[in-house]
């Protein structure tokens, strides 16, 4: 596995690509969508607590 | 705050982005605008008061000056001008009249400033939409299309800077694949959401050390640490503050443009800059570096060109003396960078070179962040600490 295929996977993993890469399971990417919903909203819980304004808010 | 508010998904983005989606084409800019305006006037309140709400009135009178943009137009130079005017006296007043009475009281200082919501982006669009008007490289679209450009508010407070001709497209484009748009934008929105609260909030608890009191008793070890969280932190910071209003865009069906494509790990500083901000950088090539005759002049020209853009990139970013180090530093890499390139030609592909050189401009960026989270006294401080001890 390459660094540009690495690349790719979280990139559709995050959300900014539209096309999985082929290495990916076809027909079971609902599941890592799914997966990936679950992890996030459960990270974003545990961390909610600590939250402050973003940088950029004050540019 | 406003992007980490439950407020913001409930009350604007998805009562927003469905109803774009429901009515027909023509009320769809009209949802933005008025959307765009509650959003405004309801995070505009709640950081800055009924002053920082008023501010609404300048998107209003820039729609309707707007409209007397056209190709080759004096009105065009008018709303150019009132951009900067707009930026000028509500970020720069207290700064500039503050050195102008340097050892002295200042008798002109503001004392209720403020800085209205996102105003150093929607200036800027402001800005491109009159020169591109002028130019005659954008259609002046109707002063509803203006109004949702303007007020389009996953974009408003902080960007990506949006360019009216790519915009224009997709406002009046059918969005259709309402299923696809939002599992893809609710991923990048939480993805956005991950980096900020579980990587980018972490960092704080080395980066509130970046302070004159802790930085005189540390032990110098731990200086280049916390300089290195405060550098991941204002990536995951920003860049997940983009994932956000990307995919808060995309439950629109509109595309706006990245600004982030891997910066760290570049392997030289014009390569990082290509990278990191992208609309920004955009803008200021388009805007600044290529009227200033860009790198078609002689090379010392070249050289002066880029400083003058990094220089105006930190002011930019804040008034204060520390950002114009900061662009200083950047301007004077970049243009070392350059002259390298002229020297030694086509670098080497050898991948020793390549780590080593992803590595230097890593450090060099780094670095640099010192004048962007410290002011100049405490940053001179940091470097005195971790070089002299």
């Amino acid at each position: 596995m390459t660094l540009s295929t690495i690349r790719a996977a979280l990139e559709y993993i995050g959300g900014e690509c539209d096309v999985a890469p082929a290495f990916l399971p076809g027909r079971s990417l609902w599941i890592i969508r799914c997966t990936v919903w679950i992890v996030a909203i459960l990270l974003i819980y545990a961390f909610s607590g600590q939250t402050s304004k973003f940088i950029y808010i004050d540019f | 705050m406003i992007f980490n508010t439950f407020s913001y998904y409930l009350f604007f983005l998805i009562p927003a982005a469905a109803l774009y989606r429901l009515l027909p084409a023509r009320m769809r800019p009209w949802v933005i605008a008025i959307f765009g305006s509650s959003f405004f006037l309801y995070f505009a309140y709640s950081m800055a008061g009924i002053w920082g709400s008023l501010c609404l009135i300048i998107f209003i009178w820039e729609s309707l000056v707007s409209r007397l943009y056209r190709p080759a137009s004096r009105w065009c130079f008018v709303g150019m001008a009132q951009s900067l005017i707009f930026l000028g006296i509500f970020k720069y007043w207290n700064f500039f009249t503050g050195l102008l009475f340097l050892h002295r009281a200042n008798p002109v200082r503001w004392q209720g400033a403020f800085l209205p919501l996102g105003i150093s982006f929607f200036t800027f669009e402001f800005y491109h939409y009159a020169w591109d008007r002028r130019a005659g490289k954008t259609e002046a679209g109707s002063l509803s299309e203006y109004l949702a450009f303007i007020l389009f508010f996953p974009t408003l407070v902080a960007g990506p800077i949006k360019r009216y001709q790519d915009f224009l497209p997709k406002l009046r484009a059918n969005p259709t694949d309402w299923c696809r748009d939002w599992e893809r934008g609710i991923t990048r929105i939480l993805t956005g959401l991950v980096k900020k609260f579980a990587i980018a909030d972490l960092m704080t608890a080395w980066t509130n050390h970046l302070n004159a009191h802790d930085l005189a008793i540390a032990d110098r070890r731990i200086l280049p640490l916390w300089l290195l969280a405060y550098g991941v932190k204002i990536y995951f910071d920003f860049s997940g503050y983009s994932d956000i209003a990307i995919g808060s865009a995309r439950l629109f069906g509109i595309a706006v443009p990245e600004n982030f494509d891997w910066p760290y790990g570049r392997r030289n500083i014009q390569q990082f800059w290509r990278c990191w901000h992208i609309s920004l950088m955009n803008w200021l090539r388009d805007y600044v570096y290529i009227p200033m005759g860009g790198s078609r002049v002689v090379p010392w020209h070249i050289y002066a060109n880029i400083i003058v853009v990094m220089l105006i990139s930190g002011l930019w970013h804040g008034a204060g003396l520390n950002f114009i180090v900061w662009g200083l530093w950047h301007g004077l890499l970049l243009s070392g960078h350059r002259l390298w390139r002229r020297l030694r030609g086509v670098p080497s592909n050898h991948p020793l070179a390549l780590l080593s050189s992803s590595a230097l401009t890593f450090v060099l960026v780094n670095a640099g962040w010192a004048f962007f989270c410290m002011d100049l006294p405490t940053a001179m401080l940091y470097f005195r600490r971790l070089l002299v001890g």
